[in-house]
C-alpha cells in the first residue's frame, strides 16, 4: 500500500510499502494491504515500516495521527521528538 | 546647470542609499530562502491535516466535536495578517486593499456590534487603528522563522472565542507564497469548519510550478470527493479522536497561514529593496553624467576667459 509520513519539518516517508507498525492509544497496531479505513491518535513511539523490498525503516514520533483509506492508502502526519 | 558642489553632494547620498537598500536586499533575500523553506516543507504536512479535517467534517460518526459545529453566521472575527517592519512594498497595502475589497461586497452587516478586528503584526495595527476600529487583540512580532509554539496563542484565542461564541466565524487575510515574484492574497475562512472551504485553502496551497508543484498530491483530494465510502474505524473513539485532532488541525493551519505571510513578506521586501538599489543606480548614472558635464562646461568657460583676455592683451 502506499504511505506517507509527513512531519511539519519534512516528509519523513514516502513509498509503497507491505506493513505499518505502531503504538496508537488503544495499544500496537499493524496495519497491512486493504485494511479498513481507520483513523487513530498515535501515542508517542516508533512507527516501523517495512516496505517491499523487507527493508525495515524506523520513525520516532511524539504525537500524531494516522488514517488509512479505502483506496489502499494511508498517512501519518506526526510531531518529532 | 547645477553647481559642481550641489551635484556631488547629491551624488554621495544617492550612493549611501543605494548601499543601504543593496545591504537590505541581501538580507531579506537570505530570509526569504530560509522561510520558504520552511513554508514550503510544512506544505505536504499542511495538506495532509487539511484533507484529514476536510473528511472528518463529512464523515458522520454520532459525535460532533464542538469545535465542528454548525451555527447560523452573526458575528465576524477578522485577523488581518501584515508584516511588523515597513519597506516592503506593496506587500502590506495589497493585504488592506484585499480587505477593504471584502468588505465593500459583504453580503453581511460587518460594524462593530458584530464584527472583531485581530491585528497580526505592526503594520496591521496600526492600519486598523487609522481606520478606526477596535482592535480586540493584536498579536505582534512573530519571529522569522516561526515555530509553532509561537503561534500557539493567536490559535488558542481564535479557537477559545469560536468556543464561547465571542465569534461564529473566522475570517483570516494573508497572503500567499507562490514564488519569490509572486504573492497572492488570500482570504481563508477558518470557522466555521466546512468541507468545500477545506478543498478550496488545500487546492489554494500547493503552488502550480517548481519542485512543489501537484503531482505528489493533486490527485488526493478528488478520491474523496464521493461521498458513500465515509465508514471509519475510530480508535480508540471518536470522541478521544476528534477531541485532539481538530484542535490540533486548527492549529496547524493557523501556523502554515503565519509561514506563507512571512514568507512572502521577505519576497516582497526583497523585490522593493532591489527595485530601489536599480533606482539608486540609475540616478547615480544620470547624476555622474551631470557632473561630468557641469565640469566639462567650467573648463570650457574658463578656457574662453583665458583666451579672450590674451587676445585683449594683445
Amino acid at each position: 500500500m502506499k504511505l506517507g509520513v509527513y512531519s511539519l519539518k519534512n516528509t519523513c516517508y514516502q513509498g509503497e510499502v507491505k506493513s505499518i507498525t505502531c503504538r496508537t492509544s488503544a495499544g500496537e497496531i499493524t496495519v497491512l494491504d486493504h485494511h479498513r479505513p481507520l483513523l487513530s491518535v498515535l501515542a508517542p513511539g516508533v512507527i516501523k515500516i517495512t516496505d517491499t523490498d523487507r527493508r525495515e525503516h524506523y520513525v520516532p514520533v511524539a504525537s500524531g495521527f494516522l488514517e488509512v483509506m479505502q483506496t489502499n492508502e494511508s498517512r501519518c502526519i506526526i510531531d518529532q521528538i | 546647470m547645477q553647481s559642481l558642489q550641489t551635484i556631488k553632494q547629491r551624488l554621495r547620498s544617492v550612493k549611501n542609499i543605494g548601499q543601504i537598500t543593496k545591504a537590505m536586499e541581501l538580507v531579506a533575500a537570505t530570509k526569504m530562502r530560509k522561510s520558504q523553506e520552511v513554508a514550503l516543507l510544512s506544505r505536504p504536512y499542511a495538506y495532509v491535516a487539511l484533507e484529514f479535517l476536510a473528511n472528518l467534517s463529512r464523515v458522520s460518526v454520532g459525535y460532533m466535536p464542538p469545535l465542528m459545529e454548525k451555527r447560523p453566521i452573526e458575528k465576524t472575527a477578522v485577523v488581518v495578517v501584515a508584516s511588523d517592519k515597513g519597506l516592503t512594498g506593496s506587500f502590506n497595502s495589497a493585504v488592506f486593499r484585499a480587505f477593504e475589497k471584502y468588505v465593500a461586497v459583504q453580503p453581511l452587516r460587518m460594524d462593530a456590534s458584530t464584527t472583531t478586528y485581530i491585528a497580526v503584526g505592526q503594520k496591521a495595527v496600526s492600519y486598523l487603528m487609522r481606520r478606526g476600529e477596535t482592535i480586540e487583540q493584536s498579536f505582534v512580532k512573530f519571529g522569522d522563522y516561526t515555530n509553532i509554539e509561537e503561534v500557539r496563542p493567536l490559535a488558542d484565542y481564535l479557537i477559545s472565542g469560536y468556543l464561547e461564541k465571542t465569534w461564529d466565524r473566522v475570517l483570516i487575510f494573508y497572503t500567499n507564497f507562490r514564488s519569490a515574484m509572486q504573492q497572492d492574497v488570500v482570504v481563508r475562512e477558518l470557522f466555521p469548519v466546512t468541507f468545500e472551504k477545506l478543498k478550496e485553502t488545500a487546492e489554494e496551497i500547493i503552488p502550480q510550478t517548481g519542485k512543489y508543484a501537484a503531482e505528489g498530491h493533486g490527485a488526493l483530494f478528488q478520491t474523496n470527493t464521493g461521498a458513500t465510502e465515509k465508514e471509519y474505524i475510530i480508535e480508540p473513539s471518536p470522541e478521544a479522536v476528534l477531541r485532539e485532532l481538530v484542535p490540533h488541525l486548527i492549529i496547524m493551519q493557523v501556523y502554515h497561514i503565519i509561514l506563507e505571510a512571512n514568507a512572502s513578506e521577505h519576497a516582497a521586501r526583497r523585490m522593493a529593496m532591489k527595485n530601489a538599489s536599480d533606482n539608486a543606480s540609475d540616478i547615480v548614472d544620470d547624476l555622474t553624467l551631470e557632473y561630468n558635464k557641469s565640469r566639462q562646461a567650467g573648463i570650457t568657460k574658463e578656457l574662453t576667459e583665458i583666451t579672450a583676455g590674451a587676445e585683449a592683451l594683445s
